[in-house]
């Protein structure tokens, strides 16, 4: 453990520019809403930014993203293709908890199982990431009930804590270890990891009375969204109240769906793009020649649930796939967030 | 897996020859560039490929060739935009190859058994791999049914391995068209009814059932009303798939995903998964 002054905490920023393109949370100065992005002045970051609109997602698993890029030529009977792989020097500087989980579920997901996917591994092999504990809550927060916050516990090279006058500055990885020794930052003293202890525990502790959006107790759900024994009433007014517009899957940080297509480039050239998709849309399910095999609104919307709160997609994350940053909730017209979720299936069973 | 890497980008193929079979559907032989001879990639009866058809896009195919001694090939029906690029290819023209993905049909468990084939239309082309496996194996299975059904004479599939099937020892080949026509002198009606009129063994009897939706639920409800177990009736099924190594999530049904988990699956397994054919 080490410590940081709080006036030179953007040091490790830059620092890390040194060798890495830095993300981070920017206050947009017109919109006033935090974005997670890219910056060329370290001076731009602010770890006391509210939660980012959209989670960091987008940095390892791009909305738009050309996967690789080829050449036809039908006269000469000739192809070639050239992949087109992202394994770039990123780091994440100040991703909160909730968002990191969010890229731990990924990892598990995309590395993790039977097959591994190349496009992903390349945007995490050359990455550094700086995490950031949550002393406050915000309003829409709901990281207690999912486990996955106010301070993470795996996943980052650094973690900050916001001490009053100084940063608590944890390695979490030889990476990290190195870069604060090599930063020439003051040791910490052991009795600190108490202190923290504490702060992160008055943080939960507000969560009664700043987060006041969302509760989601999923456990309570998780069986029956495995086993399916929840009325078709319950996913009928939830399918009712879904106007397909797909934003709950744009701001999920573990949705991670995608749609592969090849738009042309010219007449004999063509690049192959990942883009995301959401599986609240129609055409998702649906095959050449129209046969869909998931119909209604709630059929699909069901799905999303499944694989957010069921057990058999949590054997995938090793963890529950929500992350309880209540983005979700916050963007959907239809009041269909995930905790709302939740509370009609409660409903539902203790009725 | 091979030593080649195709699981992300396609290796490229050249169409060697193209064959037309009914109304709409083509099939493809292929020789893969990079491969020695351009020798295949080594498949399991039941599984599928994804084909890049270039300019136009990817899409999720079944391997319809004998696992043991066939050349590799695709039959293909164009319904789509890709599928419809690729008809429109002529011999010698490349496209792009990823796989075999998925878990192919179970040989193994059911050694021994009886087995009987129910295609409708095109739903003979994934079952055509396992048909020629068995063909070739005949002596490790019991008695082997064959029913084929199809719209009109003209829309049978694979007339040249019909007329093989007809003839090979051991082979029980039954072919209905759904409505009788002046030249046809075979059997005629929906695929399920003539299941009905044949005697078929129930005991220790695995049936591989393929087809339209329609077409599939009424072959199940007759075997199993004649006594077939759910866990004894397999199928392979189809889903809009975009990945094909259990990553884009397209093909997913309940817990499984159709590309990594199936695309073979008993009927058990299928009603459990609480999703449409």
């Amino acid at each position: 453990m080490y410590l940081i002054k709080k006036s030179s905490v953007l040091d490790i920023a830059r620092e890390l520019q040194k060798e890495y393109r830095v993300y981070g949370p920017v206050v947009e100065k017109e919109t006033r809403q935090t974005m997670f992005t890219g910056v060329e002045d370290a001076a731009e970051l602010d770890l006391n930014a509210p939660i980012p609109a959209m989670p960091p997602k987008h940095i390892v698993f791009p909305h738009f993203e050309r996967i690789m890029s080829y050449t036809y030529d039908r006269a000469a009977k000739k192809a070639d293709i050239r992949p087109d792989f992202d394994d770039s020097r990123k780091a994440l500087f100040g991703i909160r908890s909730c968002d990191l989980t969010g890229i731990i579920c990924l990892d598990r997901f995309f590395l993790g199982q039977e097959f591994v996917d190349e496009v992903y591994r390349n945007h995490r092999k050359n990455m550094f990431i700086v995490a950031n504990t949550c002393t406050v809550p915000f309003k829409q927060c709901f990281c207690v009930c999912t486990d996955s916050g106010p301070s993470a516990r795996e996943g980052f090279d650094l973690n900050l804590t916001d001490l009053g006058d100084q940063y608590l500055v944890e390695a979490g990885s030889e990476k990290g270890k190195k870069l604060a020794e090599k930063m020439g930052l003051a040791k910490a003293d052991d009795s600190l990891a108490k202190r923290k202890e504490a702060i992160i525990d008055a943080s939960v502790s507000k969560f009664d009375a700043i987060a006041t959006d969302n509760k989601a107790w999923i456990s309570r759900v998780v069986n029956r969204v495995t086993t399916g024994l929840i009325d078709e009433k319950v996913w009928e007014y939830i399918g009712n109240q879904c106007i397909e517009c797909g934003a709950c899957s744009y701001v999920c940080p573990s949705c991670s769906c995608f749609n592969i297509v090849d738009p042309q480039t010219s007449e004999e050239a063509a690049d192959r793009m990942r883009t995301w998709d959401s599986c609240s849309y129609e055409g998702y399910s649906r095959m050449a020649g129209g046969h869909n095999p998931r119909k209604p609104v709630e059929d699909r919307r069901s799905k999303r649930f499944f694989c957010k709160l069921s057990y058999s997609q949590s054997k995938k994350y090793l963890r529950p796939g929500c992350v309880g940053c209540g983005r979700c909730q916050w963007v959907c017209p239809g009041d269909i967030g995930l905790p709302n979720v939740v509370t009609y299936i409660r409903r539902d069973i203790q009725q | 897996m091979s030593e080649i890497q195709n699981l992300t980008i396609p290796e490229i193929a050249t169409i060697t020859e193209i064959k037309d079979e009914i109304v709409d559907v083509r099939t493809f032989y292929l020789s893969f560039d990079a491969r020695t001879g351009g020798e295949a990639p080594k498949i399991k009866s039941g599984q599928f490929v994804m084909c890049t058809v270039f300019g136009a896009g990817e899409f999720a195919v079944s391997l319809p060739a004998c696992p043991e001694n066939d050349r590799f090939h695709l039959t293909v029906r164009r319904v789509g935009k890709v599928t419809n690029a690729l008809h429109a290819l002529s011999a010698g023209d490349k496209i792009g190859i990823r796989g075999p993905f998925g878990n192919g049909f179970p040989f193994e468990e059911i050694k021994g058994k009886n087995i009987i084939y129910v295609a409708g239309g095109i739903g003979l082309i994934p079952l055509r791999s396992s048909i020629m496996h068995v063909m070739r194996n005949k002596d490790e299975f019991g008695r082997i049914l064959l029913f084929l059904g199809a719209r009109t004479p003209q829309e049978l599939m694979y007339q040249y391995n019909l007329e093989e099937w007809k003839a090979a020892p051991g082979f029980e080949t039954y072919i209905t068209i759904d409505n009788p026509v002046p030249d046809w002198d075979g059997e005629t009606g929906f695929v399920h009814t003539l299941i009905k009129k044949k005697n078929i063994p129930v005991k220790d009897t695995v049936a591989f059932v393929c087809g339209p939706p329609m077409m599939f639920n009424a072959v199940i409800k007759e075997l199993t009303e004649m006594g077939i177990g759910e866990e004894n009736i397999i199928s392979t099924l189809e889903r809009h798939m975009k990945c094909g190594i259990g990553k884009c999530q397209h093909c997913a049904i309940g817990r499984t995903l159709v590309c990594t988990d199936g695309p073979v699956y008993t009927y058990r397994q299928i009603k459990t998964l609480g999703e449409q054919i």
